[in-house]
């Protein structure tokens, strides 16, 4: 059956009789079905990219740790005057802003995840070659591998039909202001635009296409006459739905006038008038605050920035849930790292290593993630890394997008393991192709030689089965194989003692279960 | 072994970063090209070393050899200075610092207006450059970046002209003299924080930077040697404002003794020897610590200095695209650069003479910078234009205020759906701004130029860089006659306005092809 005749015919049986295609609808719990048949096609993911090494330790605040104080002497946020929020978990009073909705309110909403300690092996303190590893999801220790596209850039345009021949109605990715980031690029093409005013990218790119064809690539000047060749075919095609979807949308909550928040404005307002982006990336400048980051009176550049980002991302919020579509984006902070724990003599700091992440969205398992920085193990002076930073990644490409572990391989070259902070939406496509997360038993746990996994299949489906060290790196796989409907179990043996994070991947989607071996 | 064999061997080794092999190969190494010169070579020649030639200079060129061309660009060491671009670079400038708002307001007003007024008679002169002076220079302002608006502060205009001057008297000197210079200039020191760089408080921006983007790489230093430059470097202060102290004079660096830290420092194994209070002033600290600093990186990194150095100017003048420099290129580069004592001047000519350079593979295959968009329009077509730094601005190049400390990024980041139809609106209004007058002794500097067929032929190869298809040349003849036999152009000539008109209509056709922008 066509998926579009399959939606056709069970939506109507969908909202009545609590039957999808044959299957009860209680298989599908505790994961909730999507409310919108073409739940699938909408989700939005927001970067916002913080440049220059954002300092998370003064953001998440350790109030706790007599250790933070005595590596901040002029600094730290006193106790008494970061703001309790859920806990034990304190922020800096600049992510509070008074009289709007924020980060602080998100947090106590259930809306925003806390990820500490994210990082990777092998640090680079550059900023420029950590934004590259960021961006492209590649952490090689080899210096001369040429970090040049990014993973969004891959996924998509392995995700878009005849890309490049062929572009798609609306642009996929959105950038606002500057040069497209290498995030968006890919090894066909930019799979999005850079865009700062609608009204002026209507005015300046009608008309754009080129008179000429594609050139063979078998040249460097055919490759770069393709390249220019797609921007100017995208300025064209694109002016025209970024303009109607600006002019049709609207804004419910009142932006103040700053650069970034009106950025978060403006993608408010495109995704409200229609815009079928899936990817929107925002940067905010500013982070590489070595020299005077901070007053005493906890006022300042970084601050400042605090306060900016807490505000757009929260009046963004509110705006989506006035206009309804809150349930379809969620959003991530990257930082090409972290600040040393250790503050300079400037009332700076100097570039650190691993540091913390934000995970926003209605979509979101919120909470914090990870624990507290570690002031007592420091590697060379600065936090060691609890998550690898793709852990996020890969939640966002199978979690949020619908694709694959394979797809995430292909992506980062690597089996990375989702971190599980973003809820799965199963559509009804999903449900019909068996899609869903399963609650997976192991038993016994801890195991000496042989574990079983048991849970209920509900259609037949391909299954692999994946043993991930706690940091989220595959250690081995147990099994492949496929399996029918009815009750399952598998036997797992590991070959080394550990405690491990089982992956059970079924029809795609994975399951994740700890479990501890003791030889 | 020949190059081919080797590049093929060299493909193998990373699939990722090296071309498909069905792309076309490079043939010629770095070898002098001897031949005597062609008018496509030296349009190719004057693409890439400056702005574009004009047709009359071009022809002067035909039949000469590359050495002799190259030798009569590169100008002497040093070049008479221009004529200041006014009065306001030897004004001092108040401190806004603590100034009520309005006066700040006034202050930064007048900055600004500076700025705009340097990028623009910088812009202008670049236009006017008969050599390759300018481009060297804002080649090299590129690399030993200073930003004109940055964090929440600004560099003052007065120190930034300043700066440009001492990059354009040592565009051709030795990079170790330059680096030396650079260490201490006014602009450098106050953007970088070595102002804030103190004993006892060290602030490793600069050192960390010195080696990572000027002169190292990334992976040739240890975060040890980033601690220890950062102490060589203390002491150092830049004059701006009328309230600071200036012993050097007006916008001059000082040394501030009691701020530097005269202890011993372990650097890349080497040491450099503490001092006494006695020997701590500025004459020896510049010469003995940083000038020692400068030369243990390039004595004890000489081959990576020099490579480093080779690729940096191999990307930005011959091919950018990342994962594509030939290590036995740039090599052959970097080995008489090294060889030669770091003199830029012999670099610069062994690339620039080589047949690689010449080698018809390599060509078109660079984007054009929007520097090199505006100023070669503005050359090619005789215009003058009244603004031009906005029109690189809008094409995210504002003149000395890179987006950040690396410079700007290059390549295909200077094509977005942003820039792109800022680049055909300049175009597009350059060409209205050019006169019947002009539009006439412009057709008229081309040969056959009553020949519509050798004409449109000539104008392609002159703005175009590689030669196009005959269908192109047959679509701008019918844009050019519209459809009028070919023995009407004659005829056309002699009415002035109506061949200005549809040389300017054929223009606008011609410079909305993707490889209008490519050189």
């Amino acid at each position: 059956m066509k998926r579009r005749n399959f939606i056709k015919s069970t939506a109507a049986a969908a909202v009545g009789s609590q039957v999808l295609g044959g299957v009860p609808v209680k298989a599908f719990s505790p994961f909730e079905l999507s409310e919108q048949i073409q739940g699938e096609d909408d989700k939005i993911l927001i970067v916002i990219q913080l440049f220059g090494g954002n300092d998370g330790l003064n953001m998440i605040v350790p109030v706790d740790d007599p250790e933070y104080y005595k590596a901040r002497p002029t600094i730290a946020v006193p106790k008494d005057k970061a703001v309790k929020v859920l806990g034990n978990v304190y922020m800096h009073p600049a992510l509070d802003p008074a009289n709007i909705y924020n980060l602080k309110r998100m947090f106590e909403d259930g809306r925003l995840a806390v990820i500490q300690g994210i990082g990777y092996e092998n640090p680079n303190l550059s900023h420029f070659r950590s934004t590259d590893i960021w961006l492209s999801g590649f952490n090689s220790i080899d210096p001369d591998k040429r970090l040049i596209d990014g993973w969004l850039g891959r996924y998509w345009a392995d995700q878009i039909q005849g890309f490049p021949e062929t572009l798609p109605d609306h642009p996929t990715a959105v950038q606002l202001g500057g040069t497209l980031s290498m995030l968006l690029q890919s090894p066909q093409g930019d799979i999005g635009i850079a865009l700062t005013d609608p009204q002026k990218f209507f005015e300046l790119g009608q008309g754009l296409s080129p008179d000429l064809d594609r050139m063979s690539e078998d040249t460097r000047y055919g490759k770069e006459f393709n390249f220019v060749r797609l921007v100017a075919e995208q300025s064209d095609k694109y002016s025209t739905v970024v303009k109607s979807s600006y002019d049709n949308g609207k804004n419910s909550v009142t932006y103040p006038k700053n650069g970034f928040i009106q950025q978060m404005q403006l993608i408010a307002k495109l995704i409200s008038g229609g815009l079928k982006t899936k990817v929107f990336l925002v940067r905010m400048g500013g982070f590489d605050t070595h020299v005077q980051q901070q007053n005493d009176d906890l006022t300042g550049l970084h601050p400042y920035l605090m306060n900016t980002l807490s505000s757009g991302i929260g009046l963004f919020m509110q705006d989506a849930l006035a206009q309804g579509f809150a349930d379809r984006v969620v959003g991530m902070t990257v930082s090409e790292f972290g600040r040393r724990p250790a503050e300079n003599g400037s009332r700076g700091t100097d570039h650190g290593a691993a540091s913390m992440q934000f995970v926003w969205g209605n979509k979101v398992r919120s909470g914090v993630y990870g624990n507290n920085p570690d002031f007592t193990n420091l590697d060379n002076g600065d936090f060691r890394w609890q998550y690898d930073y793709r852990r996020i990644y890969a939640d966002v490409m199978e979690t949020w997008f619908g694709g694959t572990p394979d797809d995430t391989e292909r992506i980062l070259e690597e089996r990375v393991l989702p971190l599980g902070v973003l809820q799965r939406t199963t559509s009804v496509q999903d449900a019909y192709d068996g899609k869903t997360r399963i609650e997976i038993k192991a038993f016994p746990n801890p195991f000496t030689s042989t574990a079983t996994l048991e849970w209920n299949q509900e259609v037949p489906a391909s299954v692999k089965i994946e043993l991930y060290s706690t940091t989220g790196k595959l250690v081995e796989t147990v099994y492949i194989g496929s399996v029918s409907p009815g009750r399952v179990t598998i036997p797992v043996t590991a070959s080394a003692s550990g405690s491990y994070i089982c992956n059970v991947i079924v029809n795609g989607v994975s399951n994740t279960v700890p479990i501890s071996v003791l030889h | 072994m020949q190059r081919r064999d080797l590049f093929k061997r060299l493909s193998l080794l990373n699939e990722r970063t090296t071309s498909p092999p069905s792309l076309q190969l490079v043939e010629a190494g770095v070898e002098e090209h001897t031949d005597p010169l062609t008018l496509s070579d030296v349009l190719h020649l004057l693409r890439r070393m400056g702005f574009g030639a004009t047709m009359p200079q071009a022809k002067l060129l035909v039949g000469k050899r590359a050495a002799e061309v190259v030798d009569a660009l590169l100008g002497a060491d040093e070049e008479p200075d221009l004529p200041s671009p006014g009065a306001w670079t030897d004004t001092a400038t108040e401190n806004p610092l603590g100034a009520d708002l309005q006066t700040r307001g006034q202050i930064y007003n007048t900055w600004d207006q500076n700025w705009k007024k340097l990028g623009n008679w910088w812009l202008l002169e670049m236009a006017n450059d008969t050599k390759a002076v300018e481009k060297l220079t804002l080649f090299w302002s590129g690399h030993w970046t200073s930003e004109y608006s940055f964090d929440e502060t600004f560099s003052v205009p007065q120190t930034l002209y300043r700066q440009y001057k001492t990059i354009r008297k040592n565009r051709l000197t030795g990079f170790q003299k330059m680096a030396l210079e650079m260490t201490v200039d006014n602009a450098m020191v106050n953007y970088l924080g070595g102002t804030y760089n103190e004993v006892g408080k060290p602030n490793e921006n600069y050192a960390r930077e010195l080696m990572e983007l000027f002169t190292l790489g990334i992976g040739f230093y240890t975060e040890g040697d980033v601690k220890e430059a950062a102490r060589v470097l203390t002491g150092w202060k830049s004059s701006k404002y009328s309230d600071e102290p200036a012993p050097n004079g007006i916008y001059g660096t000082w040394f501030n003794a009691a701020r530097h830290d005269i202890g011993a420092k372990q650097f890349m194994g080497q040491t450099i020897s503490a001092r006494t209070n006695d020997n701590n002033t500025e004459f020896q600290v510049k010469n003995e610590e940083i000038g020692r600093l400068i030369d243990i990186i390039f004595t004890v990194r000489a081959d990576n200095v020099s490579r480093f150095i080779s690729e940096k100017v191999y990307r930005y003048f011959v091919y950018s695209a990342k994962g594509e420099a030939d290590p036995v290129i740039i090599e052959g580069l970097a080995k008489p650069f090294r060889d030669g004592g770091f003199e830029m001047r012999i670099l610069f000519k062994k690339l620039f003479t080589s047949k690689h350079f010449f080698d018809p593979a390599l060509r078109g295959a660079q984007i054009k910078t929007p520097v090199e968009f505006v100023v070669g329009l503005l050359r090619q077509l005789g215009v003058t234009n009244a603004d031009p730094q906005s029109w690189t601005g809008k094409m995210d190049q504002f003149m000395l205020d890179p987006p950040n400390v690396a410079g700007w990024p290059g390549y295909r980041t200077w094509i977005s759906t942003n820039t792109y139809p800022q680049r055909r609106q300049f175009a597009l209004e350059v060409i209205k701004a050019m006169s019947d007058a002009r539009a006439n002794s412009f057709i008229k500097e081309f040969d056959d130029y009553s020949d519509v067929k050798k004409f449109i032929a000539n104008v392609c190869n002159y703005l175009f860089p590689v030669e196009v298809t005959q269908e192109r040349l047959d679509f701008y003849k019918n844009s050019l006659l519209g459809g009028a036999p070919d023995y009407d152009w004659p005829v056309i000539l002699n009415t002035p306005s109506s061949s200005a008109a549809k040389f300017r209509n054929m223009l606008n056709t011609m410079a909305k092809a993707p490889d209008f922008q490519l050189c």
